[in-house]
């Protein structure tokens, strides 16, 4: 089963110890703005349908919910002397 | 001696492969073998799947450059390409005319996730080293 990251870790300048920020403290607000937009998503899929952009809004949610899901695992870490950038997904 | 391993012994004799690409690939025909102190890397060429994107920039030390190292999650590339599927027909067509324009004869309908695990399958035993200047660039997967 796909699980979104739970964790964010940013290292920015010469930060020594990066910041971990909660992800999963995002998950309830996400789930709730979901569920408010999701009728006004099908609205406008039945809407644009004709013109062909109904399936591409439909198959977005799910998709791109899938590259969240897949950032899982990123990581950027460059260091330039004492300063470095991180981003980390876990 | 099984026959992946007397045509690996061919090649070597034969110089078409080196010394290192050798031992590396008898150590994939025999992963019951303790393979001493082998690099992490080669874990996803021991019959475990790829799963990672691996680039890193090493510079010499008191060089002063920047060392990078980046850790790309398979699955990420793998959904980005499912993320093509939302580009419409009439869209499709303007970035291939865009891409054309540019010289690059390829039609992006044609990327499809099924191809993807045959291409990840492919990528087990890339490693690619480059050492030059004051960098050491190494790109892997594992």
């Amino acid at each position: 089963m796909k699980c979104p990251p739970l964790l964010l870790c940013l290292g920015v300048g010469r930060r020594r110890f990066p910041i971990w920020l909660p992800l999963f403290l995002l998950w309830p607000l996400a789930a709730a703005v979901i569920i408010v937009l999701a009728p006004l998503v099908l609205l406008a899929a039945l809407i644009l349908w004709p013109l062909g952009w109904g399936k591409p809004l439909l198959l977005s949610g799910p998709l791109f919910f899938d590259v969240f899901c897949a950032l899982r695992g990123l990581e950027v870490n460059l260091n330039v002397g004492n300063r470095l950038m991180l981003i980390s997904f876990k | 001696m099984s026959d992946n391993q007397k045509r690996i012994l061919d090649l070597l004799a034969e110089k078409k492969i080196s010394v290192d690409e050798a031992q590396r690939l008898l150590s994939l025909t025999e992963p019951e073998k303790d393979t001493g102190a082998g690099r992490p890397e080669e874990s996803a060429g021991s019959g475990g799947k790829p799963r990672y994107f691996r680039v890193q920039v090493q510079p010499e030390a008191g060089s002063g450059k920047e060392s990078v190292n980046v850790r790309i999650p398979m699955a990420l590339i793998h959904a980005g390409i499912k993320l093509t599927s939302l580009i419409p027909d009439q869209a499709s067509d303007e970035v291939n005319e865009a891409l054309r324009e540019k010289g690059v004869n390829f039609d992006v309908r044609n990327l499809k996730p099924e191809d993807f695990d045959e291409l990840v399958a492919a990528l087990t035993d890339l490693e690619v080293d480059i050492k030059g200047g004051k960098e050491k660039v190494h790109v892997y997967v594992e």
